[in-house]
């Protein structure tokens, strides 16, 4: 069940995004920033922090986004931020991505990599889904050192894993 | 009891009594030969009219004076003691008769009902004992009975147990052996997949390691391409 203090912020980035015309970009800035704030544990324990003040946490996303992400998006991640809602950032942004997406009536497909995707792989991934699935996705790719190699694929509910890690699992539970 | 006692003394004190109070007079058998001849002297002067002379020469007189110098019977008493004699032990005889004796006897029945009574008592006290020795002699042959019964009981009731714990200890030995060696196959099996997880653990870190060396960028890049085709080919 969705958390009504998520989808209020979500609600409201999605519109500040959207009324600053520059929607997919911010989407992007704000999915890897949510990827980079999950990945680090610091980051997320700093910034979510009621202790440190929060111009100093509002300092600290600044300081990461400057030169990195548009002015809109730091101002989103700042305002989030300094509201204490650091910990819900996460779903906040996957919130407005699929927001983002369903306003181009798209489905979002999270792709784990261990590198990034170009363009082209991107597109003929998006592509490949809509052949397979009949869906039409935006491709999220998130950096994961973990899936060694190969691709894994998250549409909602559904996973279409072909990372190098599924089969040394694989190989790993044919020796049991 | 008293009143007996009171009969038996009675019965002498009334005899002497008796005797006292109606014996003869002494001199009945033993008068004087003065005495004698002054009374039928006396009584012959009367009959001749005071004549002393002729009373002393008439010759009847002579002979009534000549029997006072005879002696008495030696062995005959005198008719008077005899009826005196009579009388008393007549009397005595009555009253032993009537008090004397029926006391006497009421006193020998009582005794001798006593005596009976005590013997028939002492009869009873003899069956009373037999009959108590016969009960405690039955008594303690159930005693002996139910002790060699109990003693049985005990020694199978012994039997038994020793026959329980020696089966349920077997049983649990058979249990713990089993117990030990399921414990044993188990181990051994855990063993096993310890080591192969192991050793799998080690081919596939080693595995990992290769993969990862040999995976740049170009063969990331295959890798996501082949990925893509196979979704494109998948349908559904």
């Amino acid at each position: 069940m969705a958390d009504p203090r998520v989808d209020a912020y979500a609600d409201a980035l999605f519109a500040v995004a959207a009324a600053e015309g520059n929607l997919t970009a911010v989407e992007d800035e704000l999915f890897q920033f949510a990827q980079a704030l999950g990945s680090n544990d610091d980051l997320r324990a700093t910034l979510a922090d009621g202790v440190v003040p929060a111009a100093r946490r509002q300092q600290v996303v600044e300081d990461l986004l400057d030169g990195k992400a548009s002015a809109t998006t730091a101002a989103l991640v700042s305002m989030v931020v300094a509201a204490g809602r650091a910990a819900d950032l996460p779903a906040i942004v996957a919130a407005v991505v699929e927001r983002g997406a369903a306003s181009r009536n798209r489905a979002v497909a999270t792709v784990r990599s261990a590198i990034d995707l170009s363009a082209d792989q991107r597109s003929r991934l998006e592509a490949a889904i809509h052949t397979s699935t009949g869906r039409e996705v935006e491709v999220k790719v998130v950096i994961d050192p973990s899936v060694l190699g190969g691709v894994v694929t998250e549409i909602g509910d559904d996973i279409i894993d072909g990372s190098v890690r599924r089969r040394l699992n694989q190989l790993r539970e044919s020796f049991r | 009891m008293s009143q007996r006692r009171n009969r038996l003394a009675a019965a002498p004190l009334i005899a002497v009594l008796g005797l006292v109070a109606f014996a003869g007079p002494a001199g009945a058998s033993g008068e004087s030969v003065g005495g004698c001849m002054a009374e039928h002297l006396a009584e012959a002067v009367e009959e001749n009219h005071g004549d002393l002379q002729e009373t002393l020469h008439d010759e009847e007189v002579q002979k009534d004076l000549e029997k006072c110098f005879e002696a008495p019977n030696p062995i005959l008493p005198e008719t008077n003691e005899i009826i005196w004699g009579a009388l008393s032990f007549g009397l005595l005889f009555f009253f032993m008769a009537k008090k004397g004796f029926p006391a006497v006897k009421g006193a020998m029945d009582a005794r001798a009902e006593r005596i009976a009574s005590d013997l028939d008592a002492a009869e009873q006290a003899k069956i009373d004992a037999r009959a108590v020795e016969a009960d405690y002699q039955a008594r303690l042959g159930d005693a002996k009975g139910e002790a060699s019964r109990l003693i049985d009981e005990a020694r199978g009731a012994a039997d038994q147990l020793k026959a329980d714990l020696s089966a349920r200890a077997e049983a649990d030995i058979a249990d713990m052996r089993e117990r030990a060696a399921a414990d044993i196959e188990s181990a051994r099996q855990q063993a096993i997949a310890d080591l192969r997880a192991e050793v799998a653990g080690i081919a596939l870190g080693a595995a990992e390691r290769v993969v990862q060396s040999s995976l740049d960028a170009e063969v990331q890049g295959r890798l996501i391409d082949a990925y893509i085709d196979e979704v494109a080919g998948s349908n559904g």
